[in-house]
């Protein structure tokens, strides 16, 4: 592990910064999901330095359209503007740091904060402010306008940053595209939001489900035995440990995916029910991707993915979501259905049936994994379990870019490689002072 | 055809089982209500000892990832195990309860 800067003296963890993480003997701090210093340090190094997940651009279709949302703790509009583009800015307003608007989401002409009235267009430009004549003696409201973010988009998804010198985001994203394009890109037209936002609440650290949906298929075979014995009431089901699958480390950036590609087709039963769902899946859609031209594809209910450092999808179960932290024991999960735009609408509901079945709130998976993850938070209340190391080693060594079909993937589907990864960049983060790893230069430099 | 004397069926409470060693490895026998039945003892999904395990009814249960066979068949009821164990054929002779252990084999 190498790492460039060690920690200043403004924030003093209880825990060296450099020891938090390390690759070489695969193990983890416990401390980085319990420590409120280091939860500060993230948001200052890790959240407003990375590329961080918006809205998807079907959310806000015409101009007006706004979704109000966080960037971590950070309160955020994003608008659609008369152009056409998207406009993400601070939700705080200048003068005394109100929201100035107070709503999810809808269609707004102006945003006037409820505190003094000082009003906002649609763009985030102060455009009045009560009294201005009589009380002000000279206000330059171009000066005043809300904080904006800086934005970009991918196939349908919007992402914003505060680092100006950030890298673009399809640099930010970099190897993981391909592997994103399997979801977004696997049909005419790419995908849709359907229904809401489903949002809740739960007392865990955020690296624990970003973690997961980065880098663990191998939870699913304990943690998710109940539903899927429960999907075959009448059959044993196959062993999903017989599974063939790959696992994707992003060269950089702390991206990571895994997914099957033989053996698990059975799966697709899990969300259903008992119901047939029509063919409208992975298999059946048009093999339109570069890893898709080879005839190799992933299989079944399986792809999980982390865009670091927040953002996750999991292709089967036609959900994406926000792990939104909350301080160092909480997060608000903010989810909603991705579905294929060119699907029927009976192909729709039932994709939006099997997500609310499977990762939803009231999802049978998710509550699997939610109780996992608030279980692991409760005993890192405990000083003797904050300072027992966690074992990342699964798969470590494994060879990547063993299969052309896909890059700089290790060929098992069972590993900690991803997270590896993942944890990685945020030790790299963690320990930049200055923001210099974050800027678009050295970090096309750095692989990981 | 060769049944071997293993235990004396008092040595066994009903919900109970015991294992024995074999030349076929390990079997465990199981009784059930006053019925005796013998299984491979080792799981097929995590290599652990079903006598071991929490017998209710007709099924073991392994006591490390729960999964469950059918002492009767030997078949898997639940994951994580998927693949069956050989059953072997018992005998009561007085109050004796032999074991064939030369005829275990995978139920139909």
């Amino acid at each position: 592990m190498s790492v460039t800067k060690r920690n200043d003296a403004g924030a003093a963890p209880s825990v060296s910064l450099t020891d938090l993480f390390d690759e070489k003997s695969g193990t983890i701090s416990p401390a980085i999901y319990a420590d409120p210093q280091l939860y500060e340090l993230e948001l200052e190094r890790v959240f407003s330095r990375s590329w961080l997940f918006i809205a998807h651009e079907t959310h806000i279709p015409k101009a007006g359209d706004y979704l109000a949302t966080y960037m971590a703790e950070d309160p955020v509009i994003a608008v659609r503007q008369k152009d056409g583009g998207v406009k993400v800015f601070l939700n705080q307003c200048r003068h005394r740091g109100m929201k100035i608007c107070r709503t999810d989401g809808g269609n707004a002409k102006a945003f006037t904060c409820t505190y003094h009235g000082w009003a906002y267009d649609i763009g985030g430009n102060l455009v009045q402010v009560p009294l201005e004549q009589q009380s002000f003696a000279c206000l330059d409201k171009k000066q005043w306008g809300a904080r904006q973010a800086r934005v970009d988009s991918y196939k349908g998804l919007i992402f914003a940053t505060w680092n100006m010198d950030a890298p673009t985001l399809s640099d930010y994203l970099g190897d993981a595209k391909s592997y994103l394009d399997l979801i977004l890109d696997r049909s005419e037209g790419g995908t849709e939001a359907i229904g809401g936002i489903v949002k809740w609440v739960i007392p865990c650290n955020w690296k624990f489900a970003a973690e997961q949906f980065c880098s663990d298929m191998y939870h699913g075979a304990t943690s998710h035995m109940s539903p899927m014995m429960a999907a075959s009431p009448d059959t044993l089901p196959g062993d999903p440990t017989d599974f063939s699958g790959r696992q994707f480390r992003a060269s950089r950036g702390g991206h990571g995916t895994g997914f099957f590609v033989e053996g698990a087709e059975w799966l697709w039963r899990v969300g259903q029910a008992g119901e047939h769902v029509s063919g409208f899946d992975i298999a059946a859609a048009e093999q339109r991707t570069n890893l898709h031209r080879s005839g190799k594809r992933p299989v079944g209910f399986s792809q999980h993915m982390t865009v670091f450092p927040n953002f996750s999808i999991f292709a089967g179960a036609n959900t994406a979501r926000v792990w939104h932290p909350r301080g160092p024991g909480e997060i608000e999960v903010w989810a909603f259905g991705l579905v294929d735009k060119a699907a029927s609408d009976a192909e729709k509901e039932q994709m939006r049936l099997m997500t609310l079945r499977t990762f939803s709130a009231a999802g049978t998976w998710e509550q699997d994994d939610g109780e996992n993850w608030v279980e692991v938070q409760r005993v890192l209340r405990g000083h003797e379990a904050r300072r027992t190391l966690f074992n990342a080693q699964m798969g470590a060594g494994a060879p990547r870019g063993e299969d052309p079909t896909f890059p700089e993937t290790i060929t098992n589907a069972f590993a900690e490689e991803a997270a590896r990864g993942f944890y990685a960049h945020w030790q790299k983060l963690m320990t930049d002072v200055d923001g210099s790893f974050s800027k678009a230069g050295s970090y096309a430099d750095a692989a990981e | 055809m060769a049944f071997v004397r293993v235990c004396s069926e008092d040595e066994v409470a009903p919900g109970e089982a015991l294992r024995t060693e074999s030349a076929a490895g390990p079997v465990a026998l199981f009784n059930v209500d006053g019925e005796f039945f013998a299984i491979e003892d080792t799981c097929s999904h995590g290599q652990w000892s079903l006598s071991d395990g929490y017998l209710t009814g007709d099924q073991i249960e392994c006591t490390l990832h729960m999964a469950k066979f059918c002492v009767r068949t030997g078949k898997a009821c639940s994951l994580p195990a998927t693949k069956a164990v050989k059953v072997f054929p018992v005998q009561r002779q007085g109050c004796d309860v032999l074991i064939d252990f030369e005829d275990g084999h995978f139920a139909a």
